[in-house]
């Protein structure tokens, strides 16, 4: 690189994963690339020192499937699933719907603009549509199948049903794994501030106030359980 | 709320908010959609697309799909199986295109298949449809948006009086033309069709609002008979009309499956659903409306034209709701078609009456204000005591109480009625309301109820559940029945190998199917008691079946408490029965002598606030006051959530939502999530849902009519008078744009 780049102001403090604590979020992470992690190596190091992920992708060609092909294994659920040689086209929704047959995530849009694929990554919620496998490898996936079942709901899962939260069901797997992961993150008490929080979920049938009702329930009864 | 009457039996479970029985299923991904069927060995297909809006495929070159990898086949119009085309009007199998793809080799509309990919994984299929190269020769595509310079004939939808003369005579006239645009369904669930066959036999597993409609059709498509088909749709994730007749995916699906003997999975994706699978057409309607001076409607006339494909008409039917809405003694509605390079339209949630009630009402308000009169007293002054288009009573007709609840629960009082007048927080208000409407209808079903010898009551019926709450219903009426509780009833549809149900559209699932399982219920309930009283060892040998009742899931004397009976599998266990079934059945509305004569239809009114900010030129819909008549509410939990959901829906076509075609390609240029606006979370405004819950004894014992469309119905032309009453600013073209809103005079709040 001829010179090294630099962030200005606005861009440092851009911040999409408003998750965690920043300071053991590296090791967390197994040092592995982050949003945040890979912006904040732009600042000071520069792209080489967190391209780990990045060299896994160039794996050698035509083993998998015909295409580049990556050794992919994904915790998901607490469960460890070696994938063999994965094409590295794979999104990880893809890899969840179609190779391990966890069908509970959705398919909307392909684009992350909908918000049915919503699964958490390291606790975090992320569009699996937008996320390739590869780059997931190892890395603590739980999807709507790891919240609960029925007969054992999640208390957002038992929200969901008790305020009617949805009603064809098919943006509900994203909605609840974004509302579960919301409630960790820093988000006004208002039910403008969830509206706000649940933005990137849309629901075509429009149960939005419900599914508002549902995660106040929950997230003013765990608090009233300290 | 209005009086109640009393149910139709002495349980409560009927009108009563339940929890969805399906809810702990789709809450936990458990619920399994038509993409989540899996198969071994299955393969995966991806249509090509033309890139085009009108000509001619002149060359095909599949040669380097064909050979990358996992590429298993490539189908085109060149070496496509036949397929047929259904009988025209007849709707008991109804395709959405009448061509079958790839039926020729000239293009209709930009987005149209030429090809399908199959192959061993989806990525596979991905990259290979997009190595498919397509040379067209093209032709001038027909594509303005304007559809003011149509000179073709304007065929009559409904006539009485002279509405020329009238008009021409009125001493206070409205005269303005409204355009609503394309747009697009969007459920989240893209359109899938996983096809495997077995034999001759197909089965089709289906994003499909009729499962028994796409069964007949596709039969017709494949050609083979209608036994040899199966359609399973179990969860469907909505889908606002643009699922209730096949479209051409499926039928790649099938060939792809036949040909290579292997179960195929065909996605639509979210590019292909704003051109492949229904929109909701361009509309431009002009209204003139002549009124006395003291707001007394003389005239009405409704002239209204909207676009279709070459290769469907389809009417919009914007008249729907105009001949009867308002009493008036001269109206003329008259209908055009006008052919572009578009996907064909299909029904999209209140199809015909909601653009055409953004027109009216829109035009009710410009009325009322030539008249300086307040636009709740104008429709109560002009409110219809009969269907005037055909001098018929109504079953059920309360748009009266609708509009004066609405406007005691919204404060409507209160309301200024100068532009700009009313302030809050620092924020101009705006208040519009509107009346809304829509047909009720009751369509053959059948459904076959047991009970089974392991203590549940269980219901068959081949209709489906759209994400509107029918399993409940279902469940409801037998627990009404049989005192069962949910945990012992079994509800199971959509699969065409069960009796034949009705479509879930046009808002009459519910009143369809109510009859059916009601029936079925009675009869299964009839037979378990002759059986208590012909059994060998039963304690009722020889008791009349008349004094026998089931309670609480026993059969126990009347007269006697419920615990002094005999849990019914025990009976049926004695008589050594599997179970006890039986058949249950609806007939259609107009084949009903209770209904003969009768005008049915829901109503309804809009109360909607708006909040202008004009130093920053921000709109946003805070508060929304809904009021149905839509018959007996069986679930309010679910009817609630539906009505909200549809005002949500309503506040994306009143302020975002526009399909817009690329006037050069013909390509939806938005066709995306990110570009096609729909309402989400933050846009949802406070909503407040009343039923007046009037059961319509003309639709069956339970007296429901149905409310999936009517709750979008009136919110855009409410929105749009609340927004001429904030900012001065009359917008006939929907969405509401900011830019229009540039022009207020209303310049501080």
């Amino acid at each position: 690189m001829a010179e090294k780049p630099t962030l200005r102001e606005d861009q440092q403090l851009l911040d999409l994963e408003p998750l965690g604590q920043i300071g053991s979020e590296a090791s967390a992470s197994g040092g592995q690339l982050t949003r945040r992690t890979f912006l904040s190596g732009l600042g000071a190091a520069g792209l080489v020192a967190s391209a780990g992920p990045l060299s896994a992708a160039a794996a050698p060609m035509g083993q998998a499937e015909g295409a580049a092909g990556a050794h992919t294994v994904l915790t998901v659920n607490g469960e460890q699933h070696d994938l063999g040689m994965l094409d590295t086209r794979v999104t990880l929704l893809d890899a969840l719907r179609e190779r391990l047959y966890l069908t509970g995530t959705k398919k909307g849009c392909d684009h992350g603009q909908c918000g049915a694929c919503t699964v958490h990554v390291d606790g975090r919620r992320v569009n699996s549509c937008l996320t390739l496998a590869v780059m997931v490898s190892g890395k603590e996936i739980t999807t709507i199948e790891g919240l609960g079942v029925p007969g054992r709901l999640h208390p957002m899962q038992a929200a969901f049903v008790e305020h009617d939260g949805y009603q064809c069901g098919y943006c509900t797997s994203g909605q609840i794994m974004s509302a579960v992961a919301l409630l960790k993150e820093p988000v006004g008490p208002s039910d403008h501030d969830v509206k706000e929080g649940m933005a990137g979920n849309i629901c075509r049938c429009g149960a939005y106030p419900n599914i508002v009702a549902a995660f106040q329930q929950v997230r003013n009864h765990s608090t009233m359980n300290g | 709320m209005a009086t109640q009457t009393t149910p139709p039996s002495q349980s409560n479970v009927i009108g009563r908010s339940v929890a969805r029985i399906d809810g702990p299923l789709k809450t936990t991904g458990t619920a399994q959609y038509a993409a989540d069927f899996h198969f071994p060995n299955m393969a995966h297909a991806v249509p090509v697309q033309s890139t085009i809006a009108s000509g001619r495929i002149e060359k095909l070159d599949a040669a380097a799909a064909q050979s990358m990898p996992g590429v298993l086949l490539v189908l085109h119009h060149g070496n496509m199986d036949k397929l047929y085309r259904v009988v025209p009007n007849d709707f008991s199998a109804t395709t959405s295109e009448a061509r079958p793809p790839f039926e020729d080799r000239t293009i209709y509309y930009w987005g149209q298949y030429v090809a399908v990919v199959v192959a061993e994984t989806l990525e596979q299929a991905t990259a290979a449809a997009a190595a498919v190269k397509v040379e067209y020769s093209q032709t001038p595509a027909k594509l303005s948006t304007n559809l003011g310079d149509y000179a073709g004939k304007r065929p009559s939808v409904s006539q009485r009086g002279d509405a020329e003369k009238a008009f021409a005579a009125a001493p206070i006239k409205v005269d303005q033309t409204y355009v609503t645009p394309a747009e697009t369904h969007n459920p989240i669930e893209m359109h899938a069709t996983v096809a495997a066959w077995e034999g001759d036999s197909v089965t089709l597993y289906e994003t499909s609002q009729g499962v028994v409609n796409h069964r007949y059709a596709m039969a017709q498509v494949l050609g083979i008979p209608r036994e040899n088909v199966t359609v399973v749709t179990r969860f469907l994730g909505s889908g606002f009309g643009g699922k209730l007749f096949p479209w051409p995916h499926s039928a790649l699906a099938a060939v792809a499956s036949r040909r290579l003997q292997r179960p195929v999975k065909l996605s639509v994706n979210r590019t292909m659903m704003f051109s492949n699978v229904g929109h909701r057409p361009l509309c431009e309607q002009r209204f003139q409306l002549g009124a006395t001076t003291d707001g007394k409607l003389l005239s009405l006339r409704q002239d209204y034209i909207n676009h279709t494909s070459l290769i469907d008409d389809i009417d919009e039917g914007c008249g729907e709701a105009t001949t009867y809405l308002y009493s008036v003694p001269s109206l003329t509605v008259t209908r055009a078609l006008a052919q572009r390079n578009v996907g064909t339209p299909s029904p999209m949630r209140g199809p015909g009456a909601v653009p055409g009630l953004f027109a009216m009402e829109s035009a009710m308000d410009e009325l009322a204000v030539a008249l300086n009169m307040d636009p709740v007293e104008l429709r109560l002054r002009n409110d219809a005591t009969k269907d005037e288009s055909n001098g018929q009573p109504f079953s059920s007709r309360h748009l009266k109480e609708c509009i004066e609840t609405g406007a005691a629960k919204f404060g409507w009082k209160q309301r200024t009625p100068a532009v700009g007048s009313m302030r809050r927080d620092g924020r101009v208000l705006g208040w519009g309301m509107a009346a809304a409407s829509w047909g009720a209808y009751r369509f053959p079903c059948a459904a076959t109820v047991a009970l089974e010898v392991d203590g549940r009551v269980t219901v068959r019926c081949a209709t489906q559940d759209v994400g509107t709450g029918t399993y409940t219903i279902f469940a409801q009426v037998l627990q009404e029945k049989t005192g069962l509780p949910f945990e012992r009833i079994g509800v199971h549809l959509g699969d065409t190998s069960m009796p034949e149900g009705p479509m879930s559209g046009g808002s009459w699932a519910t009143a369809s199917v109510l009859p059916a399982v009601s029936s079925a219920a009675d009869s299964v309930v009839k037979t378990l008691l002759q059986v208590a009283n012909s059994t060998a060892g039963s304690p009722f040998a020889g008791v009349d079946p008349a004094k026998l009742q089931l309670t609480a899931g026993r059969v126990h004397q009347a007269g006697e408490p419920a615990e002094t009976g005999v849990p019914f599998e025990k009976l049926i266990a004695m008589a050594r029965l599997s179970r006890i079934s039986a058949d249950g059945n609806t007939t259609a509305i107009f084949e009903d002598p209770k209904a003969k004569g009768l005008s049915l239809h829901s109503f309804g009114a809009q109360f909607v606030e708006v909040e202008w900010e004009p130093q920053i030129a921000r709109l946003r819909v805070s508060r929304v006051v809904t009021v149905i008549d839509g018959g007996r509410i069986i679930n309010p939990k679910a009817a609630a959530n539906q009505i909200k959901g549809a005002v949500v829906m309503g506040v994306g076509m009143g302020l975002l939502e526009q399909t817009v075609y690329d006037p050069r390609t013909g390509q939806p240029i938005n066709g995306n999530m990110a570009d096609y606006l729909m309402a989400t979370c933050p846009d949802t405004p406070e909503i407040d849902v009343t039923f007046l819950d009037y059961p319509d004894l003309a639709m069956g014992e339970y007296g429901a009519r149905g409310i999936g469309e009517i709750g979008l119905a009136g919110v855009a032309p409410a929105i749009a008078s609340a927004v001429y009453h904030a900012t001065g600013v009359r917008v006939r073209t929907l969405p509401v744009r900011i830019e229009d809103l540039l022009q207020s005079r209303i310049r501080e709040a």
